[in-house]
Parts: structure tokens; C-alpha cells; sequence
């Protein structure tokens, strides 16, 4: 189970971030952020046209912390969503990590699709709200 | 090994380690490190060995070196020190030796691996100019002399270079050595802290032989690798690797891998290094963001060339690809890790690895060795700690993730100041707090930050910017930290919440306590500038407008250019395109005049929780020289668009842009542009300044004796009274111009501009006064009759209305050309007055305040030269009471037909009694409500005036103008005066309507008559004198005096008996016989013809006759001869 | 037919009559559909819908590889799952042009063929161009979307993609 959840624009600004650790937050903000980089040059064009497993919207394994494991996903319109587990949760399967960010992927669209969410805009939906507190450790 | 290099990189396993000392303390540091550059440039030197094979050896140039490092040499031969250079300089002998003794002693420390040295000594033993000494006997290094350590010491390079190759042939040699040993005889190699381990082993076995085997076949890796023999390298690593894996000596192996993956590298790309040093050197690579080749070889010149284009065109079979050298990185990385001694073997190789997938342009695969380093645990000191963090981010930039980059800058920052850190270092806190800026989107400079909110990483970023604020306040910037706080403040105030503003604004002012803020660029130490924030939010302006003048000081053009509009009254050409094209978009379309003071006017609101006091409020402004005056204002908690106004003073003529404000508040001096306020849409605002004018004030002097009440005179109808205009000038410039109009009727007002002009121009403080007649004009005439009832009998009694006039038919038309019908009405309408006497009273009071306005323009120098004037308005109320009302009215035929008697019923509307004076000599009371019928005498219109009219009196208007005039001819020669005590007026007729019948009567008629009885001359109208039976002979001669033919024109005769008391008898039959026409019909009468009708009359009985003529054209007018004929009709004595 | 078929015509018929009906302008005294009306706004509900719908369309599929490869999609998939049929013909210049041709274009397959009533047609194409327009700014690609007509039922879609800005 995720630590650390956010929802990035496609201009790279945070729409969403919800973590576990109040007194954290700040700290997965930037373990978020550098991630970004490493996204970026994922999608980055030379990227691209090397490998074909790249074309997947999930990126997998981002980089890791001595804490801290961080997985990436980018959606084909450039939003990206990324999940920070917990370094000693060892017991998580790719394709447990694959299903949260489905689930999640399918709770965005959900939250765009909401007459009265401007794109862009960050997200504030509490029905998408739920989803991602459903999927963050409880602690 | 105490610390790892994190400068390391696989190039260095292909180079010789030579250890540069500077000794003594004659040589300054400065010319020391001259000497390392010129020695450092000397790192290349290249041979043909006896096989005819190209070798190239690298040279790597170290200041100081561990001797701890120097015990991993077996393990990786580069690490071995095999050469040392010292340098020093000297004067004495006692110098020399001082200096021999220490190379000496170095040359000791690093014994093991040395396999020359050279000693560089400056001053002594070059030549004649330098003394010459012996060094001691037991300095058994080779010195190399030079006379001093400037550009003239010319053979330093070509010694090192032969230094070089000295230690190559001693490395050859070992080389050779090493490869010649038989495979059963070598020694186990052994990492320092392996020792131990292999204390007691059975050094026979198998695994250890080929333990043995492996670790030297590795070893001769090294050593060919750094003779330049990276293709032999390539085969032992390779060979070795398999044996040692084989075995599981997995940190040899680690090292095999590391060595393959570099002599791969140094076989693929045999000349890059050569351009490294350049690379290294260009600064430009760090802020590079790009990370594609290309870019990269053209950020840093031309002698960096792209990988592909350096490779060899045949490569070994074995030479590993860019995927595998990674990948063989990554092996050595995870073999190294299973030794925790190792881990700095581990450091450094994860640098290697990365700075390698840099170049081979592999991000991910760079960012993944660098990821690694975080795992490894090493126990470093701070300054270590930071060095590696520094060159993490270094290369995380060169990777293009400046995020990373950032984050490590800011974690080395963090360091630096640690508590851990013995010397903690603010500035160097700071500075790196300042680079990490970049990788959050932050920029000191407020406008590279978007308009319409931040897309950022606020979080972050509020931290980064308030650590930067924390930095520099440490630092002892204060004016720095000011101007980050400010910054925050500006551009962080969406992410910030409202208690976080309250603190962040707390926060400020203890800061700016410290150091004020201003709105001037910072230029650090460094360089660096710091462009200047500004507290754009705290207050936020709501709005901002430009206000017009007041409208006594706006200036208006003097002469309005005739434009042509076209035929066109409006057309959207004009209005719509052209007028838009020639104005700017921002222009305002008022006017602001030089010297006078002009306002805006702003709302702020104040977000904070606390009383906010603004002060030094200014308006900034570029164009023309504009004179602001500064406000200060306290704005309540939290108030919501709190009105402040803004003043200055335009000190030239042109054109003014209003940019923006400018602020003191929280100790920060701020300017606030208007282009940079979120809720102002404007981002400038232009008006135009007009040359200065003068302001002249005009105020009205009424006379006090009346009833009056500020600029309110009251007045009955009619009455007229005296005032003054008094102008006086309050303006420096003096009035060279003035014009006074009135938009009132000039009957009411009228002023005497007649000393005016004597009285320009008009110095500052100069009063000029110009008398006003004010006079009451009424409407004394009722000519809106209240009810239906007297609609009717108006319409006999003479207020026709024209309509029912022409729809008159003849025939109707006949029974009303009796004598006197509207005489016989006048009683009736006067019946039906005193009913509507009560609501006249009220119609007529109803109007009675007038408003005169006056309009004082003038101009004065240097305005009047531009075409600008001002206008001053001054109003004055005319309060009307009704005095005299003309209720009704009639029209009498005179006496003489020259004249006619006006008859009128006057009514007194005051509530006094009124003396009514309506002719020169004949005067009347009149009690106040009561009404009074004069009859005045009135000369008849003449035929000049309205002779025209008779042409075709077909059309109404013609009915309407002639009404007119004759209306006009008599209010000329009517005036009632009437008198109230002291208090008199006069009333006018002016906008009486006359019926047809009274036009007959007051116009003079067209016709003169001229008529003969019994051949007499026409005289006099006494009694014509005739008898009974006497044939009286009567010709009538009616002339034309019209200017144009009558047409359609009947003559008629009729006698009758006036009894004198009102009746006439016209039934005259058994009286009097008359021969001839009495009635003639003429067609036409020519113009000035005339027509001629004769008869004869015969009286039977005497007495008093007398005989009316009458003339009528077209059945519409009639005209009678005045007075008529009397006969004096006498018995036949 | 199958009545659920229908309803996203009768739904878009509708739409482009509540739009021409809350124009303001004064409307032509004829009985037929208002010329001058507003078309961005049909334009710019056909934006939204495309930006919204974009996001679950390609939920479940792999990154596009380029440009063309996304028009592609659009051609295909997107089309299909819109208006129950592919686009006929995709065009392209490789130079940032591309054109979609529907032959039989289902919001005006109810039109009587022909050109009698092309100047009804913009109403009916100015929610797809901007649906267009939106799938496709969603997936990064920044584009001028216009439309054709020359015959009922037949539509042409010009995708105008500015060549400066890289996808």
C-alpha cells in the first residue's frame, strides 16, 4: 500500500498530493518532484523510440530511497501519477502496483469528467478523494 | 582509503598518478599553481613502441594524494602513485638542502609505488645569474634547475614530457615483468583490508591458484591499460573476469568488470579525453538544460566532437557496447557492494559509471548509478559529505534533471551549515540555496514568473524561498533577505495561505527592520544580480482611476475645427473606425492641464490581520515631468477596498503613462506596476497634458434689495432687475480672452460687454465686473385654454385654431361675416374666465423658476497658444411670479382705418393691487384676482409687413406666418406697464393668436376706397347733405394697392339706419331705391387697379342713413370702407 | 435501430437547436435555423466534451508513438466509438496537415443529401471540429480544426498542426 499519492498536470504542477505522514508531506513533495525527472526523461522522445516497452502508461520503478520506493505512470494525455510505497513493503507485486494506478487512472477520469472541473485545475473531487485515501496505508 | 574521489573517471584507470608538492615557503601559491598548469598541460605524450604500435600515454597531475589510497594500488594499478614532482624555490644553500630533505622525505612516504621523481627548483643553478649550489649528498633525485619560475623556465615542459616517458618505460618494463611470470608462480594480489583474510589459507588449492591467476591477469589489465595498450587491456579483463567469476572472488571481479567497461571506453573512444579537459572547463555546461548530443557539442565548442564520430572504424571483436558497458558498471557496482570495506571503491565507481552514461548520452542509466550512490554508507566528514552532494547534482544537471540537481544543491547547502559541521558557512549556504532555485521553478526575477497564478510546486517552493530568506538573513544580508521575503511575498502569494501571509508579513517587517527594501537591483559579490521584488499584494489595489479634472479646470478646445462630417449626420464610419484607429487603446480621452493638480484613485484592500501603514504613496509615471505627492494612509484589519486618492501635479505638456504606484510599507519600498496587478486590466494608462491655463472664478452679485437667496432672484413677470458677474482670477497666467454666452433667452438676460475688453488681460488676483439685466420675460398671454367649454367660445372669441379654419365652408362661412360677431362673444368667454381664473393661476405659477446659465470662457497664455480655454458656468435662478395676465382678447375696429382697438381683459395674479398703464396717458386699478377690460388703440399692420400673405392664402403656413406677424406688429406697439408699489414691469402680447376675422381687422387693408357722391370730391366723412327724391349719383373706386392682382372680387353697397343703440336697420326697401349694381362681381383687379362701381340712390324719406361698402376676394376676406358714408337725408323744404 | 444508437444524434440535434434558440441576435424571420449562430459556443462544448472524453478513451491504451500514430487513433477507435463507423480516408502532408474524411458523416446523415441545405451544415460539424480539437489538445497535440462540406453526407475534417511547437 502507497505512503504517498499525486496527481501531476501536464505542465508538471501538482493537482493532487495526499499522503500518510502529515508531518511528512513536505518531504514526499520533493521525493515527488525529483521524480519527475526521471518521468520526463522516460517520455522524452529519444526515450521513446528506443525501447517499446516505454509506450506502456506505467513507468514502473522510478527510483528508490533507502525508504522509499517510487512508481511512476503517465497517462496519454501527459498526466502524471505517481506512488510512493514504503521501502520495507516488500511483499507489493508489480502488477498490485500496476492496479493501483489503474484504479487511479480511472478515478481521474472520473473526476474530469465532472462538468464542473475545469482541466488544469487542481483536484478537490471527494469521490476521487476516496479512492486515493482507499489506497494509502492506514496508519 | 579514507574518502572517495568523486572527480574520478574511467579515464583515470589509462593514466600515470603523478603527485605535484610545492615545498618551501619562497615560492608563493599563486606562482605554484602557474607551475601545476603548466605542468598539468603536459598530460599527453605519445610513442611507438618496438612493435610499431601507437601508445598513449595520460598523465593525471594530483596535488595531494593519501598514502592509504596508495595501499588499493594492487587492486587497481592507477591508484598507484608512480611519479612525484616537487616544486620549490631558493636563495641559499641552506634552502637547497631544506628543500632536497623534504623531497627526500616524500619520496620515502610514497616508496613503494614511486618509480621516479623529479625535484623543480627555482633560483639556484641555471646559468650565471643564479648562484650555484650542490645539493646534499644524500638527495638522490634528479633536480631540474631553472633561474626563476616565469615564462623564461621554457624547458620545464620538455622535461616533464621526458619525465613522462621515463615513467612509461619503468611501467613498460613492470609490464613486461608481470606478463613474463609463470601462470603457476604469481603472487595473490590482495586488497588492503583482504589480509586478513587470507592469513592461513591453503594457498595451493585450486580455487586459490586460480584466484591467483585471475587477480593477475586483471592486474596486467591495469597495467596495459595505463601503457596504452587498451585492446591487450580489454583481453586480460576479459580473461580475468571469467576466471574470477568462476571462483566467486567477486570484488576482483568487480574490479575486472570496472576495468572492462573502461578500457571498452577508452578503446571506443580513444581521443576523448583529450577534449575533456576542455569540457571541463566550460561553465556552460552546467546551466545547460539540453542533454542531446548535438546541443552539447555545440554548447562547448568545436573541439568536443560526438561520440560516434571518435570511434575507430575497426573496433576488437570484444570491445563492449554502450548497453553492455553499462551494464558491466552495474555488475561491478553490485559485486563491490557485498564489501562493506569496499564501499568507497563503490562511490567512486558509481561516479565513473555515471559521468560514462553522461557521455554516452544514457540519462536513465546515469540517473540510476547516481541513485545508487545514496545506498552506499559511508562515515564522511561534512566537508565530504557536501563535496559528493556537489558533484551528484553537478551531474544530475548534466543529465538534464535539474529537479535532482536542486535537491542536492539544497542538501548540500544544508550541510554546510549542519550542526555537525565544525566551520559552519553561511555564505556558501546561501549561495548553493541560490543555485537550487532553478530546479523549482523559481527565479529571483519577479517577472519570469506567470501572470495568472504559479504552476509550480508551491509547497516546495514556499519552503525553498523561505530558506533562502533564512540563508541570507544568516549570511547577514539583511537588505538580501528583505528583498527574498519581499519576493515570497509577491510571488508565492496564491500558495500562501492567510495565516501564512500574516506570518510571512510579520516576518518582512522584523527583517526590513533591519534593512530597508527598495526597488533597486542587488548585485552580490558574485555577480549575481538580484532584480527587485515588490509587495504588489500587501495592499492589493482593487482598482485604479484616472479621474478627470474637475469640470471648472478642464480644459476644452477654443475654437471647435469645423468638421466635416459629410453629408452624413452620423455615419459609422466616423464614429466607429476612425475615431478608434487614431486613439491609442490605453488613452484616455480626457484632458489633464500642467500645473493643476490631478487626482486617482485607488481601492485597496489590506489582506492582513493587521493595521497596514502605507506610506510615501506615489504615483510612478514616465513621459512628461509629473510632480506626485506622496500620502500616507493606515488601513484598517483586513479592510476591503479602502479609497485612497493619489495627487501630482503634471509639469509639462505631453503625453503622461500612469504605470503603476509606489509604496512604503512593512519597510519595504515597493513599485507597484500596473501591468504586474492580477486585478487591474489596464497595464498603463495615457493621457494627454495641455499647457497650463488660467483659472478664473466667476461668482454673481445680486443685488440685495431684492427678494433673493443665493444665485435665486425672484421676480414678478415682467419686472427686471440689475446683478453683477464678477470674474476674478486665481491662477498665476494671466486672461487674455473672454467669452460669455448664456443658453437662456438674451430677452431675459443681457450683459454689458462693452468695458470688457479695455480690461484684458486680466493679472492674477484682478477682478473684473460686468452688470446683468435680468428681466422677468413672461408669458402674460393665455393662450392655453383649460377646458372645452372655453375651446368653444376661444374659437368665436379669436384663438382659432387653424385647423377648423380652412374647414370652414364658405357658406358657414357668410353668416359669420357680420359685423361684430366676436364682439357678441366677448361676453361669453369673459362668463367662463372667473372659472378658469383659478387654474390659470396654477398653470402660470408652475413655470415660474428659470435657470440662466452663463458660461464664462476665457484662456490665458501658454493654453490659449495650444487652442485650450476653460469655462466657468455660473446659474442663476430667475424665480417668476405672475403679475399680469392678458386672459382674453379682441380686436375692435377703430374709428379711422388706420387703426383698430386692441381689446383686453387684464387680470391682476398677484395679491396686491396692480395699476395697469396701457396707454401713454390712461391708467387703471385693477384689485388683486380681479380682471379688467382696456381697449387700446393699435395702428393696423401696414401692407409692408404683410402685403405678401395675400398672394395664395391656400396653405396653413402661410395662415401661421401672417398670424405671426401680425401677432409680432402688435406686441411691438402694445406694452402694458403695470406698477406695484415700487416694484413695476412691463407685459408684452408677445404670442398672441389672432382668428381671420381679427386679421381683416388689424392688417390695413389692401383696398382703398375712394367714393364719389354726386361728382364731390371724397372728403371728410361728415353727413352728405342730399333731399328726398334727389337722385344721389355714388361711385365707388376700389384700388388695389396690393403689389399683384385680386382676384375673384365682389363690390357691394348696402344702406341701413343705425338707431344708435345697438341695432341697424337694413331693410331699407320702402326708404330708398337705388339704380344700378349694388353688387358687382369682378374677376380680377389688377395689381394697383382698380375696380369701379357707380349706382344712383334715391331717399324717400328723411333722416339719418348711412351706407357701408364692403369689398370681398375669394369669399374669405372682406374688407370694409371705415367709416361709412352718412347721408343726411332732408325734406324738400 | 436500436434506440440508444440514436441518442447522441437526437441529443446533438437538440443541442444545436437550444444553442441557435438562446442566441441573442435578432433571429431571421423565416422559420430556418439561424445562420448567425453563435457557432463557437457548439465549438466550444464539442472542446470540453473531446478534452473529458479523451481522458477515458485512452485509459486503457499504450503511449501513442507520434503524431501520426495518435491521428491515427483518432481515425479509428475514437471515431468509431463516437459515431459507430471509422473515418473513410486520413490525409497527410507530414507536415503538421491532416484530413479526415467521413463520407457518410452520422450527424447529417438525417439531411437530405445534396447541397440544398449546405448552409445549415456548419451547425452540424462545429461540435465535432471542436471535439476534435479538444481530444487532441488532451493528448498534447495543439491544433486548428476546420471543417468541410460540399455534398450531404460527405465531410471533410482539416487538422492544422502548428509546426513550431514540437509534440
Amino acid at each position: 500500500m502507497a505512503v504517498c499519492i499525486a496527481i501531476i498536470g501536464k505542465e508538471n504542477a501538482p493537482k493532487y498530493v495526499a499522503c500518510t505522514e502529515k508531518d511528512q508531506e513536505l518531504d514526499f513533495h520533493y521525493k515527488v518532484h525529483s521524480s519527475l525527472d526521471i518521468i520526463e526523461e522516460k517520455l522524452s522522445a529519444t526515450s521513446l523510440t528506443k525501447g517499446t516497452d516505454l509506450r506502456e502508461q506505467c513507468l514502473g520503478l522510478l527510483y528508490a530511497t533507502e525508504e522509499h520506493k517510487i512508481y511512476g505512470y503517465v497517462t496519454n494525455t501527459k498526466i502524471k501519477i505517481v506512488i510512493v510505497i514504503d521501502a520495507n513493503h516488500t511483499g507489493l507485486r508489480d502488477n498490485e502496483i500496476r492496479a493501483m494506478f489503474r484504479k487511479l487512472h480511472g478515478a481521474y477520469a472520473d473526476a474530469v469528467c465532472n462538468p464542473f472541473y475545469i482541466p488544469g485545475d487542481p483536484i478537490t473531487s471527494k469521490k476521487f478523494c476516496e479512492t486515493v485515501h482507499g489506497l494509502l496505508v492506514k496508519s | 582509503m579514507s574518502h572517495p574521489d568523486y572527480e574520478q573517471t574511467y579515464h583515470h584507470h589509462s593514466t600515470l598518478l603523478i603527485l605535484v608538492k610545492y615545498l618551501g615557503d619562497e615560492l608563493s601559491t599563486k606562482s605554484f599553481n602557474k607551475i601545476f598548469d603548466r605542468i598539468n598541460r603536459i598530460n599527453y605524450v605519445k610513442f611507438t613502441d618496438g612493435g610499431g604500435v601507437p601508445r598513449n600515454i595520460w598523465a593525471r597531475y594530483i596535488k595531494d594524494y593519501p598514502v592509504g589510497n596508495n595501499d588499493w594500488g594492487d587492486f587497481q594499478t592507477h591508484r598507484r602513485l608512480l611519479g612525484l614532482i616537487t616544486v620549490g624555490k631558493c636563495k641559499t644553500q641552506v634552502d637547497l638542502n631544506e628543500l632536497c630533505r623534504k623531497h627526500e622525505s616524500l619520496k620515502v612516504r610514497y616508496n613503494s609505488t614511486l618509480y621516479d621523481t623529479r625535484c623543480v627548483i627555482f633560483g639556484v643553478n641555471d646559468g650565471e645569474s643564479t648562484p650555484s649550489y650542490t645539493p646534499p649528498s644524500n638527495f638522490k633525485s634528479r633536480a631540474l634547475y631553472f633561474a626563476s619560475d616565469g615564462d623564461e623556465s621554457a624547458g620545464l615542459e620538455d622535461q616533464i614530457s621526458e619525465y613522462i616517458s621515463s615513467l612509461f618505460w619503468v611501467l613498460e618494463s613492470k609490464r613486461h615483468e608481470r606478463s613474463r611470470e609463470k601462470i603457476d608462480k604469481v603472487s595473490l594480489l590482495l586488497a588492503p583490508f583482504e589480509k586478513k583474510d587470507f592469513v592461513g589459507l591453503d594457498m595451493e588449492s585450486r580455487s586459490n591458484k586460480k584466484r591467483c591467476v585471475g587477480r593477475m591477469t586483471k592486474h596486467l589489465g591495469d597495467l596495459c591499460l595505463q601503457a596504452g595498450l587498451p585492446v591487450d587491456a580489454l583481453n586480460h579483463y576479459q580473461a580475468a573476469a571469467e576466471t574470477l567469476r568462476s571462483i566467486n572472488d567477486l570484488l576482483w571481479l568487480g574490479s575486472a568488470c570496472e576495468g572492462l567497461s573502461a578500457a571498452s571506453m577508452c578503446v571506443r573512444f580513444p581521443n576523448m579525453h583529450k577534449s575533456q579537459t576542455v569540457q571541463r572547463n566550460t561553465s556552460l555546461q552546467e546551466t545547460n538544460k539540453t542533454k542531446t548530443p548535438t546541443s552539447k557539442a555545440s554548447s562547448s565548442g568545436s573541439e568536443i566532437l560526438e561520440p560516434s564520430s571518435l570511434q575507430l572504424p575497426s573496433l576488437p571483436h570484444n570491445v563492449l557496447s554502450n548497453e553492455e558497458i553499462c551494464k558491466t558498471y552495474r555488475e561491478s557496482i553490485i559485486h563491490y557492494s557485498k564489501y562493506q570495506h569496499a564501499g568507497v571503491i563503490e562511490v567512486e565507481v558509481c561516479f565513473k559509471a555515471a559521468r560514462v552514461a553522461v557521455e554516452l548520452n544514457m540519462a536513465l542509466q546515469a540517473a540510476s548509478f547516481l541513485q545508487n550512490i545514496i545506498f552506499i554508507t559511508l562515515t564522511l566528514p561534512e566537508d565530504e559529505k557536501i563535496k559528493k552532494l556537489m558533484t551528484l547534482s553537478d551531474l544530475y544537471g548534466k543529465i538534464g534533471f535539474q529537479r535532482k540537481a536542486s535537491f542536492y544543491q539544497r542538501l548540500a547547502a544544508t550541510k554546510y551549515v549542519s550542526a555537525r559541521n565544525p566551520q559552519t558557512n553561511w555564505d556558501q549556504c546561501y549561495n548553493l540555496m541560490l543555485q537550487s532555485l532553478s530546479g523549482h521553478r523559481l527565479s529571483l526575477d519577479p517577472s519570469d514568473y506567470p501572470a495568472g497564478g504559479n504552476n509550480g510546486w508551491g509547497r516546495l517552493q514556499k519552503q525553498v524561498l523561505q530558506d533562502v530568506v533564512v540563508a541570507a538573513k544568516r549570511v547577514g544580508h539583511s537588505s538580501l533577505a528583505t528583498r527574498h521575503m519581499t519576493l515570497l511575498l509577491q510571488v508565492m502569494w496564491s500558495e500562501l495561505s492567510p495565516q501564512e501571509r500574516h506570518e510571512s508579513a510579520q516576518q518582512l517587517q522584523v527583517i526590513a527592520a533591519q534593512c530597508e527594501g527598495s526597488p533597486i537591483p542587488l548585485i552580490l559579490d558574485s555577480g549575481l544580480v538580484i532584480p527587485p521584488a515588490n509587495l504588489i499584494h500587501i495592499p492589493t489595489a482593487e482598482s485604479f482611476v484616472v479621474h478627470k479634472l474637475r469640470s471648472q479646470f478642464q480644459p476644452l478646445k477654443l475654437d471647435k475645427i469645423k468638421e466635416d462630417y459629410g453629408p452624413f449626420l452620423f455615419t459609422p464610419f466616423k464614429f466607429g473606425s476612425l475615431e478608434r484607429n487614431t486613439t491609442s487603446k490605453d488613452k484616455l480621452n480626457y484632458l489633464w492641464v500642467a500645473e493643476e493638480e490631478c487626482e486617482v484613485k485607488i481601492e485597496l484592500t489590506n489582506p492582513l490581520q493587521f493595521e497596514l501603514e502605507v506610506s510615501n504613496m506615489r504615483l510612478l509615471t514616465t513621459g512628461v515631468v509629473f510632480e506626485t505627492l506622496p500620502l500616507t494612509v493606515t488601513l484598517p484589519p483586513e479592510v476591503q477596498k479602502y479609497v485612497v486618492t493619489l495627487t501630482g501635479t503634471p509639469k509639462e505638456v505631453g503625453e503622461l503613462e500612469i504605470t503603476g504606484y509606489s509604496t512604503h510599507t512593512l519597510g519595504v519600498k515597493s513599485n507597484c506596476r500596473l501591468k504586474c496587478l492580477p486585478q487591474i486590466s489596464h497595464s498603463q494608462f495615457t493621457i494627454e497634458v495641455v499647457p497650463a491655463l488660467p483659472y478664473l472664478e466667476a461668482t454673481l452679485n445680486i443685488d440685495s434689495t431684492k427678494d433673493q437667496n443665493g444665485s435665486t432672484i425672484s421676480l414678478y413677470a415682467g419686472e427686471s432687475a440689475e446683478c453683477q458677474l464678477v470674474l476674478e482670477n486665481f491662477n498665476k497666467g494671466e486672461v487674455e480672452l473672454i467669452e460669455i454666452s448664456s443658453d437662456c433667452d438674451p430677452s431675459m438676460l443681457s450683459y454689458d460687454l462693452s468695458n470688457l475688453q479695455s480690461q484684458l488681460p486680466m493679472k492674477e488676483g484682478a477682478k473684473i465686473t460686468i452688470p446683468l439685466t435680468v428681466f422677468a420675460s413672461g408669458n402674460f398671454v393665455n393662450s392655453y385654454p383649460t377646458d372645452t367649454a372655453s375651446v368653444k367660445s376661444s374659437l368665436i372669441s379669436g384663438t382659432n385654431s387653424f385647423p377648423s379654419l380652412t374647414s370652414l365652408k364658405p357658406g358657414q362661412y357668410d353668416t359669420l361675416t357680420t359685423p361684430t360677431p366676436s364682439f357678441r362673444s366677448g361676453p361669453s368667454s369673459l362668463n367662463s374666465l372667473t372659472s378658469q381664473l383659478t387654474q390659470l393661476k396654477l398653470d402660470h405659477a408652475s413655470k415660474g423658476l428659470v435657470e440662466c446659465r452663463l458660461k464664462v470662457k476665457y484662456s490665458g497664455k501658454p493654453g490659449i497658444d495650444s487652442g485650450y480655454c476653460r469655462i466657468a458656468t455660473v446659474v442663476l435662478n430667475v424665480d417668476v411670479s405672475n403679475s399680469i395676465l392678458i386672459s382674453n382678447w379682441d380686436v375692435m375696429p377703430a374709428e379711422t382705418s388706420s387703426q383698430f382697438y386692441m381689446v383686453l381683459d387684464v387680470m391682476n395674479m398677484t395679491d396686491q393691487e396692480i395699476e395697469v398703464k396701457y396707454t401713454a396717458s390712461k391708467s387703471i386699478l385693477i384689485e388683486e384676482g380681479e380682471p379688467c377690460r382696456v381697449p387700446i388703440p393699435v395702428d393696423r399692420c401696414p401692407l409692408s409687413k404683410i402685403g405678401k400673405f395675400f398672394q395664395s392664402e391656400d396653405s396653413i403656413k402661410e395662415v401661421v406666418d401672417l398670424n405671426v406677424t401680425c401677432s409680432d406688429h402688435i406686441a411691438s406697439l402694445v406694452e402694458v406697464q403695470w406698477e406695484m408699489g415700487e416694484r413695476k414691469g412691463k407685459a408684452s402680447l408677445k404670442g398672441i393668436t389672432l382668428s381671420s376675422h381679427m386679421l381683416d381687422i388689424v392688417r390695413m387693408s389692401p383696398i382703398n376706397w375712394e367714393i364719389w357722391v354726386n361728382d364731390l370730391e371724397p372728403n371728410n366723412s361728415t353727413p352728405h347733405i342730399v333731399s328726398i327724391g334727389e337722385c344721389i349719383q355714388i361711385r365707388i373706386i376700389a384700388h388695389n394697392s396690393l403689389s399683384r392682382p385680386l382676384t375673384d372680387l365682389s363690390l357691394s353697397v348696402q344702406f341701413f339706419q343705425d338707431y344708435r343703440n345697438g341695432t341697424c336697420n337694413y331693410n331699407l326697401d320702402s326708404r330708398l331705391a337705388t339704380s344700378g349694381p349694388s353688387h358687382i362681381h369682378l374677376p380680377v383687379v389688377e395689381e394697383l387697379g382698380s375696380a369701379v362701381m357707380e349706382c344712383c340712390t334715391v331717399f324717400f324719406n328723411p333722416g339719418q342713413y348711412k351706407m357701408s361698402v364692403q369689398c370681398s376676394s375669394q369669399g374669405r376676406h372682406t374688407w370694409k370702407q371705415m367709416p361709412p358714408v352718412e347721408f343726411d337725408v332732408q325734406d324738400v323744404a | 435501430m436500436v434506440a440508444d444508437e440514436i441518442l447522441l444524434e437526437l441529443l446533438h440535434a437538440e443541442l444545436v437547436n437550444y444553442v441557435c434558440s438562446n442566441e441573442p441576435k435578432e433571429k431571421e424571420p423565416s422559420g430556418q435555423l439561424n445562420k448567425h449562430c453563435n457557432l463557437s459556443t457548439l465549438e466550444y462544448f464539442g472542446f470540453s466534451t473531446g478534452y473529458k472524453l479523451i481522458e477515458r478513451f485512452t485509459k486503457d491504451w499504450s503511449r501513442f508513438k507520434d503524431e501520426l500514430d495518435t491521428i491515427k487513433f483518432i481515425c479509428t477507435d475514437f471515431w468509431t466509438s463516437i459515431y459507430k463507423k471509422p473515418i473513410d480516408n486520413l490525409r497527410t502532408n507530414h507536415q503538421g496537415v491532416y484530413v479526415l474524411q467521413d463520407r457518410a458523416f452520422r450527424f447529417m446523415a438525417k439531411i437530405s443529401n445534396g447541397t440544398q441545405h449546405l448552409d445549415a451544415a456548419p451547425l452540424y460539424i462545429a461540435f465535432t471540429s471542436g471535439l476534435l480539437r479538444g481530444a487532441l489538445a488532451n493528448l498534447g497535440i495543439n491544433s486548428i480544426v476546420t471543417a468541410e462540406v460540399q455534398s450531404m453526407p460527405a465531410c471533410k475534417f482539416h487538422i492544422q498542426v502548428p509546426r513550431n511547437q514540437m509534440p
